[in-house]
């Protein structure tokens, strides 16, 4: 059995129109993605613009190290997961560096989620959490920790998915149910992986860096 | 299953190739730490932003390959981008003309 022919799946025919449309399929899902998170994003500004002083109080309360590191620990795992993909792409029968690099990528996503773990313990400690008790005199930095907690929780659940999805291609490549070369769901779970780490690359200037420099 | 041969090359150009990549955001990431603690007023904040532009322009184009995409992908990927525009327009022009 080729390769092609234990990756094609109903209804389709011919599998080079089976990978452009599930390439094409995940692009819509990650416009419409782009919405969720920027619609979010938007109101963040709104506020922003609105109480611009307590955002900034609010921003210097954040832990800017484990903002910082997750950071580089997501970028790194985007680069694992494009050399995953890309490898699974070449005709050089890469298994070995592909099911390496997926593993690598699941495990970095893992780290990112055990550090958010340790930074939402401090932030309760701090009493960071809106509503009674809450750390600032400003009642506008309640804002700010709101939409903290809803997106940095949205981004998780997105982030767990994630590593499932990888750690069940891991699975079934290491089981060889699928071939690893051309397989599109290598390249579609590649391209949802990086568009979270997108949406963390621009949560993190809006959440650690402000009032770092007053 | 081993590896032919010839894939030596292949593993090298993939990691030369998306290493440089990397260090171009690691190297990013560290500008825009640094520049936070820079007091420039606004300007502080905006680089913050246009750094995070600068850097999902790297993942979309090069890791996600949308730079070598077919149209029909970068169209699906753009709509997202224009009506995203829309709502950050009509909401900024209405807040930003507040009294």
């Amino acid at each position: 059995m080729s390769d092609e022919t234990a990756l094609l799946r109903e209804p389709w025919l011919d599998f080079a129109r089976q990978r452009e449309a599930g390439k094409f399929g995940i692009w819509v899902f990650l416009a419409s993605e782009t919405l969720f998170f920027g619609a979010l994003m938007l109101t963040y500004m709104v506020c922003r613009i609105e109480h611009p002083e307590a955002f900034v109080a609010a921003g210097r309360e954040t832990n800017i190290w484990y903002g910082t590191i997750n950071t580089a620990v997501l970028l790194t795992s985007s680069l694992t997961m494009a050399v995953a993909a890309q490898g699974a792409e070449s005709y050089a029968r890469l298994r070995r560096l592909v099911i390496a690099c997926l593993t690598l990528t699941a495990l970095l996503g893992l780290a990112f989620i055990v550090i958010k773990g340790f930074e939402y313990k401090e932030d309760m400690d701090k009493h960071l959490v809106p509503g009674a008790g809450f750390e600032l005199p400003e009642r506008a930095a309640q804002l700010f920790y709101g939409f903290y907690w809803l997106v940095t929780s949205v981004h998780a659940i997105h982030l767990s998915i994630g590593i499932a999805l990888v750690g069940r291609l891991v699975w079934v490549l290491l089981r060889r149910e699928l071939p690893v070369t051309e397989n599109p769901e290598i390249e579609v779970t590649a391209l949802y992986w990086h568009l979270v780490d997108i949406v963390w690359i621009f949560l993190y200037p809006l959440i650690y860096l402000p009032g770092r420099s007053s | 299953m081993s590896e032919p041969a010839n894939s030596g090359p292949t593993v090298r150009r993939l990691w030369t190739r998306n290493l440089v990549i990397w260090a171009a955001l690691m190297a990013l990431l560290l500008v825009s730490l640094v520049g936070a603690y820079i007091p420039m007023g606004r300007i502080t904040t905006a680089s913050g932003i246009v750094i995070a532009i600068a850097k999902s322009m790297l993942v979309v184009l090069l890791f996600m390959e949308l730079a070598f995409a077919k149209p029909l992908i970068r169209l699906a990927a753009i709509a997202g981008l224009v009506f995203l525009s829309a709502m950050f327009a009509l909401t900024l022009s209405d807040i930003l003309a507040r009294p």
